[in-house]
């Protein structure tokens, strides 16, 4: 009786280590680990249906329009800097001090001749210092 | 995981069974812990901008997007087109056409040419108007290949401090092909230029709706009739042996070895000769550089109106660092290729060096092969990390010119010319 008690306690605690180093060692790894995603997920376009004419074409350039602050002077901003460019243009820009861009709709308006009325001008003006400075910007 | 445990449940007891899966849980569950700071998570998205401080980071921070003959790129802007290639593919000395990054100025691009109507024309103050069709050029002309990096002015903008506006690119705003076509002057030549031609004016098919006379209408840039790099100059009708994308130029591009790309004309359809010198915008007042060195000056002497300012030219010599990433931790004791790309718009690549201690000391990496002066040139350096903790590692190339690429930043006011040593921080973890 003796025996066995001291048999099954040997291997009560063999088999304890065994467990122990088996557990230890699955430790050191990290497996199955997924997750619902769509980060990075794009669709992927479908082939061209091509002619044999001397017409070389390739499919519309897409417009991802951003969404731009609320706020007034917001559709202002939206159509006449659409005029020519997409409103990326704004999105895409660093925070820019007030200076920079009352300088920049400047540009556009003198030296690209775009066709804004002074009072939108100011409106817009207005609307990118209180979005888009360092001080104001969020998105 | 507790059935694939070296245990045989019918030997024991339950409550030894209990007891001994309390264990082995505890130690998975100490082991979780531990694996907590390394484990691989579903990431987050880049911020949507960066500043008012640097870019930190290697390409721009838009999402990818999908365009026509495009793999997925990062955009900067849609409408005009301004895409950037990811930092991976700039393991290989030739960029791909799917992969090259993309700039258009004006929003009216074209989406469709007709080779039946379409004719590149010489012009303007020549002896004898000549157009060619696709096929005169590819047929008419032997034709000329040139293994050379094209670079937006403006690639890197987003490291100026303080920031400026304009694209933000990060450093994807470059591309090294093999160009083939015909020699410009050759064309030149055929059209006879007068006496007092001063510049040769590039225009492609791609306008704004902006009035006549503005840079909202055309782009246009000139190169003077004197300029040496007339002669390197090439119409080029493949890029990499392909037709070129929609995106990057087809029909024919301007191939302007050594220089910015902005002389590069997409999709070049008037080469004029011209009796005096271009002031339309794109040359009089956009692409400008101060007349110091590396273009650097300061915004208070911009504000003080005392910069002289000139056309931009020629590319100053960069290295990069692409491979590995930074992205993942390396082992300490494990030796790791770090490969990277240099070039100069002065002459070729004579030297790379890397610096794996915080630009204390140099070691030469090893040059791959040679494509031509203008191309990118590889390199290789292999880099074994002792033991744990934060590296920096740095990369600066010298030129055939005898530049080499300084620790100094640059500032201009339209950012362009940036070429200061890269780094990269890499984290090596204990191994043993």
């Amino acid at each position: 009786m003796g025996l066995v008690k001291r048999y099954f306690a040997l291997f009560l605690g063999g088999s304890l280590a065994i467990v122990l180093a088996a557990g230890l060692l699955f430790a050191q790894v990290e497996q199955g680990n997924y997750a619902p995603a769509t980060l990075g997920q794009l669709q992927q376009p479908s082939p061209a249906a091509l002619t044999d004419d001397s017409v070389y074409q390739v499919a519309a350039y897409p417009q991802y329009t951003p969404e731009l602050a609320e706020g007034e002077g917001r559709a202002e901003t939206a159509s006449f800097c659409s005029l020519c460019h997409s409103t990326r243009y704004i999105t895409m820009q660093p925070p820019l001090p007030a200076a920079t861009w009352e300088a920049e709709v400047t540009k556009m308006r003198k030296t690209l001749g775009a066709p804004i009325p002074d009072a939108s001008a100011a409106l817009i003006i207005k609307y990118l210092q209180t979005h888009y400075a360092p001080e104001t910007r969020k998105q | 995981m507790a059935n694939r445990l070296p245990v045989r449940p019918s030997a024991l007891s339950r409550r030894s069974l209990l007891g001994l899966f309390g264990a082995a849980g505890g130690t998975l569950a100490l082991g979780a812990m531990a694996l907590r700071s390394t484990a691989s998570q579903v990431r987050s998205a880049t911020p949507p901008f960066t500043g008012p401080e640097a870019n930190p980071y290697w390409n721009s921070v838009g999402p990818y997007v999908t365009e026509p003959q495009k793999a997925p790129l990062l955009l900067l802007t849609d409408r005009g087109v301004q895409l950037e290639t990811p930092r991976s593919y700039f393991q290989t000395a030739i960029t791909p056409n799917h992969a090259f990054y993309v700039r258009w100025h004006l929003d009216s691009i074209p989406n469709a040419v007709d080779l039946k109507t379409w004719r590149l024309q010489v012009e303007g103050n020549v002896a004898k108007p000549v157009s060619y069709s696709l096929a005169d050029l590819i047929r008419k002309f032997p034709a000329e290949t040139i293994a050379a990096v094209n670079q937006c002015s403006g690639n890197s903008r987003s490291r100026l401090e303080p920031r400026v506006a304009g694209g933000q690119w990060g450093n994807g705003a470059m591309g090294n092909a093999r160009w083939t076509g015909v020699r410009l002057r050759e064309l030149l030549r055929a059209a006879a230029p007068k006496n007092g031609s001063v510049q040769v004016q590039f225009q492609g098919l791609d306008s704004g709706p902006g009035p006549e006379g503005y840079g909202s209408h055309f782009f246009q840039k000139s190169l003077d009739m004197t300029d040496p790099v007339l002669d390197e100059c090439i119409v080029a009708y493949a890029m990499n042996g392909e037709p070129l994308p929609m995106l990057n130029g087809f029909p024919v591009r301007l191939v302007v070895p050594g220089y910015f790309a902005t002389y590069w004309m997409k999709c070049l359809t008037w080469i004029r000769v011209l009796d005096k010198t271009d002031d339309n915008f794109w040359m009089k007042s956009a692409y400008r550089i101060p007349d110091t060195p590396r273009g650097n000056t300061t915004p208070e002497d911009v504000k003080a109106g005392t910069v002289k300012m000139i056309p931009i030219n020629r590319m100053p010599v960069r290295s990069f660092l692409v491979s590995p990433d930074g992205d993942t931790k390396i082992p300490a004791g494990m030796p790791v290729q770090v490969r990277g790309i240099a070039f100069s718009g002065y002459g070729g690549v004579t030297k790379v060096d890397v610096s794996v201690d915080g630009l204390k000391t140099w070691q030469p990496a090893r040059l791959d092969e040679d494509l031509g002066r203008y191309s990118f040139r590889t390199w290789e350096f292999t880099w074994t990390p002792k033991g744990p903790g934060r590296y920096t590692l740095a990369v600066r190339a010298s030129d055939s010119a005898g530049n080499t690429q300084p620790d100094q930043t640059v500032w201009n006011p339209g950012g362009y010319l940036w070429n200061r040593i890269e780094r990269q921080d890499y984290f090596v973890g204990a191994a043993e």
